[in-house]
């Protein structure tokens, strides 16, 4: 039994936070609140209450597992950097995993919600992307799939403690966003001016 | 424990700073009152990566933060020879500035503060800057602030680690900005402060004629957009009649905008000096901090002022007058010292003034004021 990896898994991609804790092959504990705002307040504070619900410590931790997107940009952030502070933190391994993965289910193409009617999907063999819906949908249909967009925060967060669980031993870059969409910048219009001499 | 055993008390803090555009990591030791020994000081800049937008982008900075602060944190304990086991505790700017990157700071610190047990401490970015002479120089309590820098601009009496009275403030823009601004539309590299200072250099300062926003009124208050406008129009007429702009030209604008520039501060310090004076300061003392402060002809022109009063004037080396962790680990060092520290539910801030008594001069509505 204490050979059991424990494997802390949490998620705040949309508005929720969620979190599982995996003990070898089993959930333990595992908590979800919805939450349109104050992720950051909250987050450390949820996963503090579910440890001491198990009966572990931060100390405890084999590994981390965190939700890296697609999704909210700012929510994502929140995650990604806890996860990173406490893998510092614990000395231990933080692993990744995107939450397209972590919504995988037979026969269905996983998608996440994003603004103005689109959506992020990773199509089988091809590269995260950000689709209109409509697209998204005809792309599913053409491989069999339907397209889905809904996800239970409970049930992601425990599919990524599941999934880092499996990988823990094995990764090596910190978790880093997966953000596809890239970040809105405009280059500066100020045209500076002619030099005569 | 008993007082008469005067057991040294010596403090380490690890500092976080990802407000702007520096990712910073710092570690900072202070035993009892003595100076304290800055161990490290990581800042890991983002200059190129804004450099083709014209100013900081919110969201590019926040993802190189989030991605780097764990990094620069390791190196500072590296560069230290410190162990997260030596610290008292962990200290991080929780606001004012840009949120997305002062989420990233506040959510890894709150992940290293859990992980290992450290406190949290809550830093306000301007209270690390205010605080910086007592880092530097251990300068008593009360004196007067200048805080320049590309976000902000203030006159502040410091009074204590947690008591500001703000004497006036910028109601626009602040003086970096400005200088960013100019370097923009004359077409210098940016960071616009280093680079306009150079080519002033050889300008002549008396040439245009550039306004002294807000000498004609009392107070304490400053305003720099009049002096962007003035600057874009007098480069404009320019371009209008000769097509473009010589070197001369060029360093003559950046030198008449720089004076203007240390005109008006140096006469504001002057009058945030009689408010100050008036309260018979032990040791009167005028500060400078912020990324502006690095500027000479400012230093020199508040120097100089300083002199005729008969006050002692102090400024941090540039690279404690720029965002860096440094003054974040001091700043919460004297508040962990005062027995404050923060829960895990520490909340991010992107507005946060110093003192919260003085009327808002900037932002209102549900955002609460920016300054």
């Amino acid at each position: 039994m204490a050979s059991d990896a424990l494997i802390l898994g949490f998620d705040t991609s949309a508005a929720h936070c969620a979190a599982a804790l995996l003990c070898g092959d089993r959930i333990i504990a595992s908590r979800a609140e919805d939450m349109p705002r104050g992720q950051a307040e909250r987050l450390m504070p949820l996963l503090q209450e579910m440890l001491a619900e198990a009966g572990a410590e931060w100390r405890d931790l084999t590994a981390i597992g965190v939700g890296v997107g697609p999704g909210n940009f700012t929510g994502i952030r929140i995650s990604v950097s806890a996860a990173r502070g406490l893998a510092l933190g614990l000395s231990v391994p933080a692993v990744g995993v995107s939450t397209l993965e972590a919504q995988a289910r037979p026969g269905i193409l996983p998608a996440v919600a994003a603004p103005r009617d689109h959506v992020y999907i990773a199509p089988p063999n091809g590269d995260p992307a950000l689709l209109p819906v409509a697209e998204a949908q005809t792309l599913a249909g053409n491989l069999g799939l339907t397209l889905d967009a809904t996800s239970d925060p409970r049930q992601l967060a425990e599919a990524i403690a599941r999934i880092a669980g499996q990988r823990w031993q094995t990764t090596t870059e910190p978790p880093a966003p997966l953000y596809i969409r890239p970040a809105d910048a405009a280059p500066s219009r100020d045209m500076p001016p002619v030099l005569l001499d | 424990m008993q007082r008469s055993e005067k057991m040294a008390r010596t403090l380490t803090v690890l500092g976080l700073e990802s407000s702007c555009d520096d990712t910073a990591a710092a570690v900072v030791r202070q035993t009892d009152n003595t100076l304290p020994d800055i161990l490290s000081s990581i800042v890991y800049g983002q200059t190129e990566l804004h450099s083709a937008y014209g100013g900081v982008v919110p969201e590019l900075a926040a993802r190189a933060h989030a991605e780097k602060l764990d990094h620069c944190v390791r190196e500072a304990l590296r560069e230290a020879n410190v162990e997260l086991s030596d610290l008292d505790a962990v200290a991080v700017t929780a606001g004012p500035g840009l949120i997305g990157g002062v989420m990233s700071g506040v959510m890894c610190a709150k992940g290293i503060s859990a992980a290992s047990g450290v406190p949290l401490v809550g830093v306000n970015h301007l209270a690390g800057h205010a605080l910086t002479p007592r880092l530097t120089d251990g300068t008593p309590f009360p004196y007067l602030m200048l805080l320049v820098s590309g976000g902000h601009c203030q006159f502040l009496i410091v009074r204590g680690h947690g008591a500001y009275t703000r004497l006036g403030g910028t109601i626009d823009d602040a003086p970096g900005e400005a200088f960013d601004k100019t370097a923009r539309v004359l077409g210098l590299p940016q960071p616009g402060g280093p680079s306009v200072e150079a080519e002033a250099k050889t300008g002549d300062s008396e040439r245009f004629r550039f306004p002294r926003p807000l000498l004609d009124r009392p107070g304490c208050d400053l305003s720099f957009s009049g002096l962007k406008t003035a600057l874009l129009r007098l480069r404009d007429q320019l371009v209008n009649e000769q097509g473009g702009l010589t070197r001369a030209d060029r360093a003559d604008l950046c030198a008449g905008f720089q004076q203007a520039v240390a005109d008006v501060l140096s006469e504001k310090t002057h009058r945030a000096l009689q408010i100050y004076l008036a309260g018979e300061p032990d040791t009167p003392t005028v500060a400078v901090a912020g990324g502006v402060a690095a500027n000479t002809k400012i230093r020199s022109a508040l120097e100089s002022l300083c002199d005729e009063m008969s006050v002692t004037f102090t400024a941090p080396p540039l690279s404690l007058c720029t965002d860096n962790a440094a003054m974040i680990a001091y700043a919460g060092l004297e508040r962990f010292k005062a027995g404050e520290y923060d829960g895990l539910d520490l909340t991010p801030r992107p507005r946060w003034p110093l003192d919260q008594s003085a009327p808002a001069m900037l932002g209102s509505g549900k955002k609460g004021a920016k300054a």
